[in-house]
C-alpha cells in the first residue's frame, strides 16, 4: 500500500489497483468489465468465460480484509448492456455477495449507457466531502476520482522497457487503472490522456508484488 | 528405352539443349506407371523436379489433356519455388507447343486470377500448403479436385514434422477421399529418417523410395584471411574485402547469411567495397514481393554478379549459373547447408563449391566441424511429432466450410493423415466441440456456435461469414505484427512492430540495402527518409538464427578439448585457446568448467556465471531457465541469460557463491514443472496455438480492426485458462510445442549426473577470452519477465529516493 495525499485526505492504493479511503470506510475501484470474455462469442471468438468470476473473487478477497462499508465502482462495471444477464450462476452468486455485504455505488460508464437493471441504480456522479466520483475525467477544476482510460505506463530501466498498469495522480485528478482481469490498457502518453498529466504528476506502477512511484518527469528522463 | 514411354516432345527439347534423361528420372516414370507412389531422394541439381513431373507430363501427352480439368497439383513450401518451377516447366511446354496449361496460385496471386482458376482450372496448378487448404475449403472443392491424377510435393522433408506439414497431411487425406486414384510423388533432399517422410507422403502398399546418392562430395573451404577474426558478433565485417575478391573472380555468387540483419549489413558493406560496379542485389523475407520477384528473375537470367540472401532463397530454386556459394556464419545444420551448396554448379556430375566465412571465433570451430561432419556423412534428424491439435481445429472448420460432414467419417479420414494416426476419438471430439462453440455449454456460447448439426445429422457451418473469417485465419505460420516501411510513396517492405519500439525519432537503420532515418509511425506505416549517415543502427529482427544440431556441438567439443587438433587452426584461433588456458582453464571432456566474474553493464555492477556445457542450444536454454529459477529462489536476482550451442551465461544483481547448489540435479525435479508453467516460451506457443486454432483472430496488416474486433491479448486468456482448465487442448498444444522446441531433458539429466563432483569453478576478476563471444551475444533470453521487472523497478525507485535524499 502507498499513501496518496489528496486534498487533505489520506487515500491508499493497493497493488491490485483498489483505492481505499479508510477514514470514510470506502473502497474505490474502476472498470471491472464483467463478462467481457463472453461478449466475444457473437464475433465467433469463444474466449473462455471465466473472467467475471476471477474479477469478482479478486475484488472480494481484497476488500474483505479491510474495514470498508462502501464500495464505489467508477463505471464500466459491466462490459455491455447484456452482460448482467449473461453472468453464469456462480458469478451471479459472487455478485450478490458483493451487494449484500457492502453498500455499492454504481457510477454509470460508457459501456453501460443502454443498460437497464431493476436492482441497480446507476449514478452519473457521486460526491463525498469535496471529492467527486465520476467515470470519465473532466477538464474542470474540481477534485475528481475517475477511471475509464485503463492507464498503463512504461518506464525504461537499464535499456529495458517495463510496462504495467498504473494510477495517475495530478493535482485535483486521480485516474484509476482498470480492475477487470480481461481489460487492456492505454499508455499515459497517449494524446487523449495529455490534458490530465503534467510534469510532476505521480505515476504509481502496479506490479504483482508491489507498487512503485515515479513522477512523470522521472519517467521521461529515463528515455 | 525412351520409346516405350512416348515422351518425344520432352526428349526433343532435351536434345536441343544437349541434355539427356537421367536414369532416376526414367525410373521414377517407370515406377509411377506401375502404380507406385514414390519418394525421390536426390541431391539438389539432380533433375529432381523434372523427374517429379515426368509421369504427369507423360500422361498428359499420351492420353490427351482433359478439357479444363485439374490434372496435376504441385505443392511447395515456398512461393518463390512455385514461380521458379512454373518458369522451368513452361520452357519445354512452350518450346514444343504442348497443349498443357500451367499456373501458380499462392497468397500473392490476384483475386481475379484466382477466380478464373476456379472456373477454368489449369492442367497443372502450382501452389503452397496454405493455398491448398483454402481451395479445399471451397464449396466446390470436391468437383474441383475430382479429376486430379498426380500430386507432387517438393521439398517434402522440410514440411514433415512441422505444423505446416500437419495441415498438409490432413488435406492430403481429404484429397484421397475426393480423388482416390491420384498418384503421389514426393521430392526430398538427403535426410536421415527416410521412412517417416515416405509414410507422410503415402501409406499405400505400393509406395517406394528411389534414392540417388550424391555423386561427388562437395568442395568446401573456410575463408583464409589476413584480417583478425573477431571474438564475437555475427556480421563478418572483417571478411568483406576478401569476399568481394572472390565475387569478382566468379561469374555468379550467392551469399547466404542466417538473419535479415546480417543480410542488410553485409549488403551495405559490399556496396562500399564495390569499386568495380558489380551488380549486387539483396533478397530477404521482409522486402516487398515486387522487389524480391525482380531479384529472382534477374538472377535466373544471369544478370547479377551476386545476391545476398537469407533462407528466403533457401529451398530448391534452380539456378544453374551460380558458380560460388558463400555462407556467412555457421550454417547451423548440415542438411540445410548441403542444400545451400547445391545452388552452385547446378550440374549433377560436378562437385559443388562453397566457401564458409565464420563471423566469430566460436563459429570458426563450428565451420571446421561442419566440414568434418559432411565428410563423415552425418545427417540431421528431425524428431517425429504427433499432429498438433490447434492445426486439427483449423482443419475441421475448413472441412465444414467446404461441405457438411458426418462425425465418424471425418474422424476416420483424419486418422489416415500420418501425423494423426494415433488420434483418440475422445481428443477428436474435444477439438470438434472447441471449434463448435469453444467447448462451453453456456447458452450464450451455444447461440453463436460456428458449426452445428443440420437436419441431416451432418455438421455444417452456421453462416457464410464463418467461411470468410476462416479464409483470413488459415495457415500455421504466426508472424509477429508487421509494419510497412514507407519512403515517400514507396513501400520498401515490412519490419516487426517491436523493432520500431526500440527506435527514437531521428535514429537511422539499414533496410532494403539503404540507410534510412526513422521519422514517425502514421496509420500503421513507418515513415522514413533517406540519409547519408554512415553509422546506422543494426536492425535486430526476430527469427533467423537457426539452432545447431547436436552432432555439430559434439564435434566442436571434441575439437576444443584436444590440443593436438589446434595445430590445424589459424594462429589467431589457437592463440585464443592458449590465452584461455593461461587466463582461466580449458573446458574438459568429462567435467564442467564454470567461470564467475563481475562486469559492469551501463554503470551497474552485475555478476556473470558461465557454464561451458557444449550440450547444444536447447539443453543450454533449458538449463538457463532452471538455473535462473533456482537463483531467483536463493535471492541472487538473476536478470537474464544467453544460451548458445556451447555455453550458458547467466547474469545477476547479486553474486552466486555456491555453484554446486545451483547445478545440483534437484533443479530437474523441484523446479521443472513450476518453471515450465512460467516460461515466456509457453506463453508465446499458447498465442500461436490460439491463433492457429481460431480462438483469437489474426492481426492482418492493413486491416484496421474496430470496436469488438480489437485484438484480444492471449496472455490474459492464458492466465485464466491455466487456473480453470489446466488441461485445455490449447494448453496441451503449447506445452507439447515448448517441450519439443526447447527442452532436451534426457540430455540435460545425463549431463547433470556426469558433472556431479566434477565441476571446475574459476572465480575470475574479469571476463575470460572464451566468455567474450557469449557476453556480447545479442540474442538475449529474458527470464520470467514480471519477476525481473520487479528488481529493476525497485532498483530505480531506490536510486531516485537516494538522489532526493529520502532513503
Amino acid at each position: 500500500m502507498k499513501t496518496i495525499e489528496f486534498y487533505n485526505h489520506k487515500l491508499q492504493i493497493n497493488k491490485e489497483g483498489i483505492l481505499f479511503w479508510l477514514e470514510k470506510e470506502i473502497a474505490i475501484v474502476s472498470d471491472l468489465h464483467l463478462e467481457k470474455g463472453s461478449s466475444f462469442a457473437s464475433t465467433g471468438q469463444f474466449i473462455p468465460p471465466y473472467d467475471s468470476e476471477e474479477t469478482l473473487k479478486k475484488l472480494l478477497n481484497v476488500i474483505d480484509n479491510y474495514k470498508v462499508k462502501k464500495v464505489i465502482l467508477l463505471g464500466d462495471t459491466f462490459h455491455d448492456k447484456d452482460a448482467f444477464h449473461r453472468m453464469p450462476s456462480k458469478v451471479r452468486f459472487l455478485f450478490e455477495e458483493l451487494i449484500k455485504n457492502y453498500e455499492v455505488i454504481f457510477i454509470l460508464g460508457n459501456h453501460e449507457n443502454k443498460m437497464k437493471i431493476d436492482s441497480i441504480n446507476f449514478y452519473q456522479e457521486y460526491v463525498v466531502d469535496n471529492v467527486r466520483f465520476i467515470h470519465e475525467a473532466v477538464q474542470e477544476n474540481i477534485n475528481q476520482i475517475s477511471g475509464h482510460y485503463h492507464p498503463v505506463a512504461s518506464i525504461k530501466v537499464s535499456s529495458k522497457k517495463i510496462t504495467t498498469k498504473c494510477l495517475i495522480h495530478t493535482n485535483n485528478h486521480i485516474i484509476l487503472p482498470s480492475f477487470g482481469v480481461f481489460t487492456g490498457g492505454l499508455n499515459i502518453h497517449d494524446p487523449v490522456l495529455k490534458p490530465f498529466i503534467s510534469q510532476d504528476s505521480n505515476i504509481y506502477f502496479l506490479t504483482k508484488k508491489s507498487i512503485y512511484k515515479f513522477s512523470n518527469k522521472e519517467i521521461e528522463s529515463q528515455y | 528405352m525412351s520409346d516405350n514411354f512416348k515422351l518425344q516432345p520432352i526428349q526433343n527439347w532435351l536434345k536441343k539443349n544437349n541434355w539427356f534423361f537421367y536414369d532416376h528420372q526414367l525410373e521414377t516414370l517407370n515406377q509411377s506407371i506401375n502404380g507406385y507412389d514414390i519418394l525421390l531422394i536426390a541431391p539438389t541439381g539432380g533433375g529432381k523436379t523434372l523427374a517429379g513431373f515426368l509421369p504427369s507430363l507423360h500422361d498428359l501427352i499420351n492420353n490427351n489433356s482433359p478439357e479444363n480439368k485439374l490434372h496435376t497439383l504441385y505443392i511447395s513450401p515456398l512461393k518463390a519455388l512455385t514461380i521458379d518451377v512454373h518458369r522451368n516447366l513452361t520452357n519445354p511446354i512452350e518450346d514444343q507447343n504442348l497443349d498443357i496449361r500451367v499456373e501458380t496460385r499462392t497468397g500473392d496471386t490476384s483475386s481475379y486470377k484466382k477466380n478464373r482458376q476456379k472456373n477454368v482450372p489449369p492442367h497443372m496448378l502450382m501452389t503452397t500448403p496454405e493455398s491448398l487448404a483454402l481451395l479445399l475449403a471451397d464449396i466446390k472443392a470436391k468437383e474441383y479436385f475430382k479429376s486430379l491424377r498426380y500430386l507432387i510435393i517438393d521439398e517434402i522433408h522440410s514440411l514433415v514434422n512441422t505444423k505446416r506439414g500437419d495441415l498438409l497431411s490432413l488435406n492430403l487425406s481429404r484429397l484421397d477421399t475426393i480423388s482416390p486414384n491420384c498418384k503421389r510423388i514426393g521430392l526430398s533432399a538427403t535426410i536421415k529418417n527416410k521412412n517417416s517422410v515416405l509414410n507422410f507422403l503415402s501409406q499405400k502398399k505400393k509406395s517406394k523410395i528411389i534414392n540417388i546418392q550424391e555423386k561427388s562430395s562437395p568442395k568446401i573451404e573456410i575463408l583464409e584471411t589476413e584480417n583478425r577474426v573477431p571474438w564475437s558478433g555475427h556480421m563478418a565485417s572483417y571478411a568483406i574485402t576478401d569476399i568481394y575478391k572472390k565475387i569478382k573472380r566468379s561469374s555468379m555468387t550467392i551469399l547466404f547469411v542466417n538473419t535479415r540483419a546480417q543480410a542488410e549489413l553485409v549488403f551495405n558493406k559490399l556496396w562500399h567495397e564495390n569499386e568495380n560496379n558489380l551488380k549486387i542485389a539483396i533478397h530477404h523475407g521482409s522486402l516487398e514481393k515486387e522487389i524480391r520477384r525482380k531479384v529472382e528473375s534477374l538472377m535466373s537470367l544471369g544478370k547479377l554478379d551476386c545476391v545476398v540472401a537469407t533462407s528466403s532463397l533457401d529451398l530448391g530454386i534452380d539456378w544453374g549459373k551460380v558458380d560460388l556459394v558463400v555462407q556467412i556464419g555457421s550454417p547451423k545444420g548440415i542438411a540445410r547447408f548441403l542444400q545451400r551448396i547445391g545452388r552452385s554448379n547446378h550440374r549433377f556430375d560436378e562437385p559443388s563449391k562453397a566457401l564458409l566465412v565464420p563471423s566469430n571465433r566460436f563459429e570458426y570451430l563450428e565451420c571446421i566441424s561442419t566440414i568434418a561432419s559432411i565428410k563423415a556423412n552425418l545427417l540431421d534428424e528431425v524428431k517425429d511429432k504427433d499432429g498438433s491439435l490447434d492445426v486439427l481445429a483449423q482443419h475441421i472448420l475448413g472441412v465444414a466450410c467446404s461441405n457438411p460432414f458426418q462425425i465418424d467419417e471425418l474422424y476416420l479420414q483424419i486418422k489416415k493423415a500420418w501425423p494423426y494416426r494415433g488420434l483418440k476419438k475422445q481428443n477428436f471430439k474435444e477439438v470438434l466441440e472447441f471449434v463448435r462453440n469453444g467447448g462451453y455449454s453456456l447458452k450464450h456460447y451455444e447461440q453463436y456456435a460456428k458449426i452445428d448439426l443440420n437436419k441431416n445429422n451432418l455438421y455444417a457451418i452456421k453462416n457464410r461469414n464463418i467461411r470468410n473469417k476462416y479464409r483470413l485465419n488459415v495457415g500455421t505460420i504466426v508472424e509477429a505484427y508487421m509494419l510497412k516501411v514507407k519512403l515517400g510513396n514507396r513501400t520498401l517492405g515490412q519490419v516487426e512492430e517491436w523493432f520500431i519500439e526500440g527506435l527514437n525519432e531521428g535514429d537511422t537503420f539499414l533496410f532494403s540495402g539503404r540507410v534510412l532515418e526513422y521519422q514517425s509511425i502514421t496509420n500503421n506505416n513507418i515513415i522514413v527518409r533517406s540519409t547519408n549517415n554512415s553509422h546506422p543502427k543494426i536492425p535486430s529482427y526476430a527469427g533467423g538464427r537457426l539452432p545447431l544440431t547436436s552432432e555439430l556441438s559434439f564435434q566442436v567439443r571434441k575439437l576444443i578439448s584436444k590440443k593436438e587438433y589446434w595445430k590445424n587452426f589459424p594462429n589467431q584461433i589457437s592463440d585464443w585457446l592458449k590465452l584461455q588456458f593461461k587466463f582461466s582453464a580449458l573446458p574438459s571432456t568429462e567435467g564442467l568448467l564454470v567461470e564467475t566474474f563481475p562486469r559492469h553493464i551501463k554503470n551497474k555492477k552485475r555478476y556473470f556465471l558461465i557454464c561451458y556445457t557444449f550440450e547444444g542450444r536447447n539443453a543450454n536454454q533449458t538449463l538457463g531457465f532452471l538455473i535462473s529459477k533456482k537463483m531467483q529462489r536463493m535471492g541472487y536476482k538473476p536478470i537474464s541469460f544467453v544460451a548458445t550451442d556451447y555455453a550458458l551465461a547467466v547474469w545477476s544483481m547479486n553474486e552466486v557463491e555456491n555453484i554446486n547448489i545451483i547445478l545440483n540435479e534437484d533443479i530437474m525435479l523441484d523446479d521443472l514443472y513450476e518453471w515450465l508453467e512460467e516460461t515466456p516460451l509457453l506463453k508465446k506457443n499458447f498465442r500461436d496455438a490460439a491463433i492457429i486454432s481460431g480462438l483469437i483472430e489474426r492481426t492482418i496488416p492493413g486491416h484496421k480492426k474496430t470496436g469488438k474486433q480489437v485484438m484480444f491479448s492471449s496472455d490474459l486468456i492464458f492466465n485464466v485458462l491455466k487456473k480453470h482448465e489446466p488441461n485445455h487442448i490449447l494448453l496441451q498444444v503449447a506445452r507439447n510445442d515448448s517441450y519439443r522446441g526447447l527442452i532436451d531433458l534426457d540430455r540435460l539429466g545425463d549431463f547433470l549426473k556426469r558433472i556431479k563432483n566434477n565441476i571446475v569453478h574459476k572465480k575470475l576478476d574479469r571476463i575470460s577470452p572464451l566468455a567474450v563471444p557469449l557476453v556480447l551475444e545479442i540474442n538475449r533470453q529474458t527470464i520470467d519477465k514480471s519477476e525481473v521487472d520487479e528488481y529493476f523497478l525497485e532498483e530505480l525507485e531506490n536510486e531516485i529516493l537516494l538522489e532526493v535524499g529520502l532513503n
